[in-house]
This record gives structure tokens, sequence and C-alpha cells, in this order.
């Protein structure tokens, strides 16, 4: 049984592993095994100094951060100065930030090291981990198979302990279906609770930036760390700094309102659909109460979310231009980018008739009212995370049938309401993951179904 | 190259077509371009940068810029039009 992410924390914080032997042994674990698995792009050459001061700290009895010594990788879409951030293109494969997001500086100010920059679906496009740049990503948890995406690099060195939390970001599922192929744990946090300043945008009404890790524990010590207003920030809910670790001591489920729904069933394999069936069970015997809620239009949200993001997309990706760093996008992009920017275009020049945009911005208030009227009855929302199980890295399959993947995690996007995922268990050998949506902050709920769930294997 | 990117326009009208008609019988209502209400557009303005953190930054903005001029400037390309006249 590894290690969970408090345990070790408490013997960095004790004196009984040192941070920079943490450091040290991901950089021996990464270099063992990521030449197989492809899960970092870059690793920070300074991360040994900087576990060392974490040392120095602890060793003159000062007080250290909540994230002292842990290692952590980051998506390389997120700015982090002196890295990287190429979001996994040839368009920006020579930039080097030149500042730190806010989400890392609130992570610097608790003493986490970055290990590196993980590696992701070429501008976050893609829910495979097979559009990078930088090549595909292999699942340690099924090897041979995809690990999801697009925070593919991060769920994937989770799964094989190759550092101890990820940053990741879900524009439609981006850290929840790798969580769910990979075995792990994930968090989408409700939009406007992260800081998304000095994230490279995908769908800016959508993005959010979250956390990854192989327990729940772990999840809510990222997740307390980086959520919370920033003045940088502009579309961001005024939300002070809430201690997730804490309320997660509350471990029974007595009094929760469980909701479920038949559509879940109707879009996905029976396969997943049993495991899930049996954790639901677990659930209820855990003391939750089992609701069934109706959710007719959900999956009208997967193609009105292909529509508002590619939107997004095409406009956020205007300033790749060549200029004044990096390549021309559509001269050096992948297909899946050049996919999206073209139709972004087109919706665009056809706009004028209110035809497919604004008409995809009704289908989210449609989603959105739903979900939020669901949320009247009950306090989470429990289902598949995916519908189908990952193929075998590079079969060849449809856009259409790549979108399918993102069915039961877009609507959470749509919603601008929170989901995590923690694994259910496995079909054929793969990991599946239970996803629980809560209602807008309704981040404590979440988290508590889901450590509730761990707890009881 | 003609032929690829016509399968990619091909294939990004489909969503588009998948959309329409999953669309058909769905009423007029108002449209949600943020789930947000409430924003933050009138922030305060903050203390600036410390001074160290401005000259990292423009540091290290100078090391990535493709093309300056003799003063260190970012030199952008000139547009084609310009050349032109």
């Amino acid at each position: 049984m590894a290690e969970g992410t408090l345990a070790k924390l408490a013997r960095i914080r004790g004196g009984e592993l040192s941070a920079a032997e943490n450091v040290a042994s991901a950089l021996e674990r990464i270099q063992e095994l990521d030449r197989r698995i492809n899960s970092f792009i870059e690793l920070n050459p300074n991360a040994l100094a900087e576990a060392e001061a974490v040392d120095r700290k602890i060793k003159r009895g000062e007080r250290v951060g909540k994230l002292a010594g842990l290692t952590i990788g980051i998506k390389s879409n997120i700015n982090v100065a002196g890295l990287r951030a190429t979001c996994a293109s040839r368009t920006l494969q020579n930039y080097v930030s030149p500042y730190d997001a806010e989400v890392i500086k609130r992570i610097r100010a608790e003493d986490g090291i970055i290990i590196g920059m993980n590696n992701m679906d070429e501008f976050a496009c893609g829910s495979s981990g097979e559009t990078s740049a930088f090549g595909p990503t292999d699942n340690p948890a099924a090897p041979g198979h995809i690990p999801g995406g697009s925070s593919s690099g991060g769920a994937a060195a989770i799964a094989a302990r190759l550092c101890d939390l990820c940053l990741g970001t879900d524009t439609g599922g981006s850290i929840r279906n790798p969580a769910s192929h990979c075995g792990i744990v994930g968090l989408k946090p409700t939009y406007g609770l992260v800081p998304r300043q000095g994230l490279i945008d995908l769908g800016m009404s959508l993005d959010q930036i979250g956390p990854l890790s192989a327990d729940v524990a772990g999840t809510a010590l990222l997740l307390e760390t980086i959520a919370g207003r920033s003045d940088n920030e502009c579309i961001m809910l005024k939300v002070d700094r809430v201690n997730y670790s804490e309320l997660l001591r509350e471990k029974s489920l007595k009094g929760m309102r469980i909701g479920i729904s038949e559509k879940f069933s109707e879009l996905t394999d029976p396969a997943i659909m049993k495991v899930i069936d049996g954790q639901i069970e677990k659930l209820r015997d855990l003391g939750a109460e089992i609701v069934e809620v109706d959710l007719p239009n959900l999956e009208r949200g997967l193609s009105a979310y292909y529509l508002i993001v590619s939107v997004e997309f095409f406009s956020g990706t205007r300033k790749f231009d060549g200029r004044k760093y990096g390549r021309r996008i559509e001269d050096v992009c992948g297909e899946e980018v050049l996919r999206r920017i073209l139709r972004g275009r087109y919706i665009s020049q056809k706009e004028y008739r209110g035809k497919f945009y604004q008409r995809a911005l009704q289908v989210r208030t449609l989603v959105r009212r739903e979900l939020l009227a669901a949320f009247e009855r009950v306090d989470v929302i429990v289902g598949p995370t995916v519908p189908k199980l990952p193929h075998r890295l590079g079969t060849k399959i449809t856009p259409m049938e790549m979108y399918a993947y993102d069915y039961l995690t877009v609507p959470a996007n749509l919603a601008g309401i929170c989901a995590g995922v923690v694994n259910a268990g496995r079909v054929n050998g793969i990991p599946v993951g239970l996803q629980v949506q809560g209602r807008v902050l309704g981040e404590p709920e979440v988290l508590r179904v889901m450590q509730a769930l761990e707890a009881a294997g | 190259m003609g032929e690829r990117l016509r399968e990619i326009e091909r294939s990004a009208e489909e969503i588009i077509q998948t959309f329409l008609k999953s669309t058909e019988n769905l009423p007029e209502m108002k449209e949600t371009y943020y789930s947000l209400e409430a924003y933050n557009v009138v922030r305060p303005d903050g203390e600036p940068s410390p001074e160290e953190e401005r000259r990292k930054f423009r540091e290290r903005f100078i090391s990535i810029m493709p093309r300056s001029d003799e003063k260190g400037n970012l030199r952008v390309e000139v547009a084609a039009w310009l050349k032109e006249r």
C-alpha cells in the first residue's frame, strides 16, 4: 500500500524524510520510468535547491507551509517562471514563462516544490493524451491504453508515483477524464473559485485549474492552497480561503442526499455502470439517502460545449501569430487544434444570424437550470465519469468518437459547478472513476463523499 | 495539404450539424455567457510589483523575443501592405 499524502507530509515536517530526499527520489523515479510513460515535458533544474531551502527552514524550527517538501507537477499550460509553458505545441515550444501564475505563487508560498511541467494534449484539445507535439503519454494503470486527457501527463505521473500532486486544468473534463482512466483522484473546482491568471486559455468561460492526487486528502490540500479570491483575476467568486482538509474529518454520510440519474445508464457502457452501481450501494450502506433526479437534456450539452469552446478557442489563439514570440499556430499545430480553430472561425463568421454560438449559450442555460434544479433536492449527484473504456494508444477514431468521451463531464463546466472523481474499481483491468458533482461551491460535500468511498475501500 | 484541410473542415462542420439537429425543437431562452453573475471587473489598482520582480520579468521577456533592435526593443514583423507603399 503506497504512503498517503498526509503521512508523507508528517514525515517531512517531523524531519524523518527530508524534502531533498523526497525530490531526489521523485527525480530518480522519473529518470527510471518516464522514458516509457512520457508524462513530463521538462523538469525544474532548481527543484533540489528549493527543497534544501525548505529543509533548512525545518531544521531552524521556522514555520513551513502546508505543502512543505511535496513534489508537484504542473500542466504545461500554466506559467511557471523560468520553465517552458509549451501547451504541448510547437507554437510555444521555446516559450519560457517570464512570470508565475497566481496558483504557482500560492504553491510556492506554502513550500511546495515544482518538480516539472507535465505533458498534455496540445492546447488542451483532446481527451486521450495523444495529441501532444512531444508525443503521447502512456497509462501506468493500464499500460498500452490512453491515460485520458487533456491533463494526461499529470494523471499519469500521479498514477506512476512520479510526484506527490499535480495541477491540471478542466474545460470539459480534462482533469476528471484522465483521473478516471488512471485510477486516481481529481477535482474540477467551481468556476471562479481558483484564479486563472497565468493560465493559457482554451475556453475562458469554462476553464478551471484544479488538483490531481493519489488520495482525497492530497486533492483537498492542494485545492485549499490554490482556491480563493485574487485581485489579479477579473472573473472570480468572492470567496475567502477554505480549509477543506479540516472539513474532511466528518466521516459519516448520514443525512446526505445523493442524486443518481437513469440518463447516466443510457449513455454508458453497461460494464462500467455495474462498477458504478456497486459504489452507489456502498454509499447507501454508509448512511446516505439515494434519490433519483431528472436530467432529460444532459446529452444536448456535448455539441453545445464543442461550439462554445471552438469560438472561445479561436478567439484565444489569435494572439499566437508568431510576431512577439513562438510560431504562428496554424502553421505548426496538430489536426485537432486546427479543427477547432477552423470551426471557431466558421461559427464566428456566420454568427450575425445568432444561429450557432448564441444558440449554444441558450443550451448552456438549459443544462445549468436543470442541474441547479436537481441540486435543490440533493447534496451531490454521482455517476460514471467517462461513458466508455479508454482505447489502446494509436487506435484511429473519428473526432465525434473522441468527443463522446466527454458526454458526462461537460455539463459541470457548462453549469459552472464543481465535480470530483475517485476510483470506483476496474473493468477488464482498466480503472473506472466515479464522478461526484456538487453545487456551486459544493466542494466540501463532494470531497466528503469521495473521502467516505476511499475509506470504505 | 488541400485534401487534409478539406477533411478537417468537413469534420469541423459535422459537430455544427449535430448541434443544429439537437436544438431543432428547443424554445428560445436567455443566453448564459459566464456561469457567474458577479465579476471583479473593476478591481482596485494594486501595489506595483517589487522592482526585483519587474527586472526579472523584463530580462525573461527579452530572452524569448524573436527579434530586437540595437536598443534591445522588441521588433515585430512589418505588415506586408506597408512594405508595398
